[in-house]
């Protein structure tokens, strides 16, 4: 089987800026990838793209197969397989219930199973009865907790991560740890990006490292053209 | 002194009278108001938008020019709309000169970059991520903006009540454009300025304390709106 995603000589630039540059780049499915690297190394813009909401200046993307097109209606049905909880993810007026529900809208999901997606989600993230609760009045470890079952709800191909446990008091931070390290096992692939030096062994996946927008290998590694992860 | 008391009960008497004449002047702006608000709302909201969500040539000029044009002068405006509408003007066969017509096409147009620039900084910010993040979720591209008008729906108000209470309170284009014509084109503003140069100070204060209960009102909704 090949990888799930295939990136080849993609770069993105903001303005004259070039914020990432990728010669190579495999991701396989069911599998757990930790991204690292310093401050405005190009983590985020990195998961913009995987997450189809950013085309790359150039170079090619692959997804399950078929290079991307980046035209309006072709990437609707990829952004509903491939789920991204921003750094600092915005929640939308009204309550915690009603921004769990607007995925499962979008995609048609009768209301009983809604409900009980929802609940289960936020159980998951150890929110429990926060339904009725103002979304845009939560604490920011609480928002973040609620965006990430937001994702989770969906129960994506692809989950897409952007420091999920940058705002998370410790106890949420080992809550989410173990969802996340659940997810393979449901057939989910996690990208997340992490500050962490040596990400968390208990998550046990590869370990993508991003410096100037370049993938740099891993310590020791020979450096290779393109990298290739399996898990 | 005595004779701002004297002025000022004799105009409570006035309003309490149900004047004629100053309650044609209130129900005149009050219209014109509405309707040029209208205008500039179906101008400026789009055009915001526009700036802000698409990639526009020299964004950033854009936006400069934008916020620039909230500073042009009402007498410029009246200026211009003028030159349009007079008899010599390309519009002149139109007729609209000192008509609420004329009036309405001015404080549109002064209305109209305010609307759009209050329109632009609330989907900045923080809002910049609603796009995104209703198509992470899965959302299609008609469905994601109508979620982001939804979630700036405020802001827009507030866009709108700003606007609103530029145009009730500024007197050049309705001066100009308008010609305070007795119960015809005779705005509270232009009312004010013309009663107290003939001396009639009572006339005067009721309708500026009118004016100010008028602005006041639009200005506490503005807040309410702004500090959600
Ligand atoms: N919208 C933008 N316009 C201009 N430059 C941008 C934009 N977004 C990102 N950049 C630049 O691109 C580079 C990569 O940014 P990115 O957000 O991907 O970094 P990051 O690795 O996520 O950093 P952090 O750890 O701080 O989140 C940075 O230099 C940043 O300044
Ligand atoms: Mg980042």
């Amino acid at each position: 089987m090949g990888p799930l995603y295939r990136l080849r000589m993609l770069t993105k630039r903001h303005g004259h800026k070039a914020a990432l540059s990728i010669a190579g780049l495999d991701i396989f499915e069911g599998c757990i990838y930790s991204l690292t690297g310093p401050n405005g190394s190009g983590k985020s813009t990195l998961l913009g793209i995987l997450a189809f909401l950013s085309p790359p200046t150039s170079g090619t993307l692959h997804y399950d197969g078929k290079p991307v097109e980046w035209k309006g209606r072709s990437l609707v049905p990829l952004r509903q397989e491939v789920t991204l909880v921003h750094q600092s993810p915005y929640l939308f007026e009204g309550s915690v219930y009603s921004n769990l529900a607007f995925g499962l809208k979008v995609r048609g999901i009768p209301e009983e199973t809604q409900r009980s997606r929802i609940g289960l989600s936020l159980e998951t993230v150890g929110l429990s009865g926060f339904e009725e609760r103002r979304a845009r009045a939560l604490s920011g470890g609480e928002a973040q907790r609620v965006a990430l079952a937001r994702a989770l709800a969906l129960a994506p191909r692809v989950l897409l991560l952007d420091e999920p446990l940058a705002n998370v008091d410790g106890r949420s931070a080992e809550v989410i740890r173990l969802v996340i390290s659940g997810l393979p096992g449901r057939g989910t692939t996690v990208v997340m990006t992490t500050h962490d030096p040596d990400p968390p062994s208990c998550l046990n996946g590869e370990v993508i490292r991003l410096e100037e927008g370049r993938v740099s290998a891993p310590p020791g590694a020979p450096e290779t053209p393109v990298i290739s992860m399996r898990g | 002194m005595d004779f701002f008391l004297e002025s000022l009960k004799a105009s409570w008497s006035l309003i309490l009278s149900l004047d004629r004449e100053l309650f044609r002047a209130v129900w005149t702006s009050v219209y014109v108001s509405v309707w040029s608000i209208v205008f500039a709302a179906l101008l400026g909201i789009p055009a915001g938008l526009a700036v802000g969500l698409l990639e526009v040539p020299f964004k950033r000029t854009v936006i400069t020019g934008l916020n620039s044009l909230m500073a042009v002068p009402t007498v410029l405006i009246g200026l211009l709309v003028y030159g349009f509408i007079s008899r010599q003007g390309p519009l002149g066969g139109w007729g609209l000169l000192f008509s609420p017509s004329a009036v309405i096409v001015g404080d549109a147009l002064l209305a109209a970059p305010i609307v759009a620039n209050y329109t632009l900084s609330s989907i900045r910010g923080a809002h910049a991520a609603i796009l995104p993040t209703a198509m992470t979720l899965g959302a299609g591209r008609l469905r994601s903006v109508l979620k982001l008008l939804s979630e700036i729906r405020f802001g827009m108000m507030a866009a709108v009540i700003s606007g609103f209470g530029r145009v009730i309170s500024e007197v050049g284009v309705a001066m100009m454009l308008g010609g305070n014509i007795l119960g015809y084109t005779r705005t509270m503003t232009t009312a004010i300025a013309l009663e107290t140069s003939k001396g009639e100070f009572a006339l005067g204060i009721a309708l500026g304390i009118i004016l100010m209960s008028v602005a006041l009102l639009v200005n506490i909704v503005f807040q309410i709106l702004q500090r959600r």
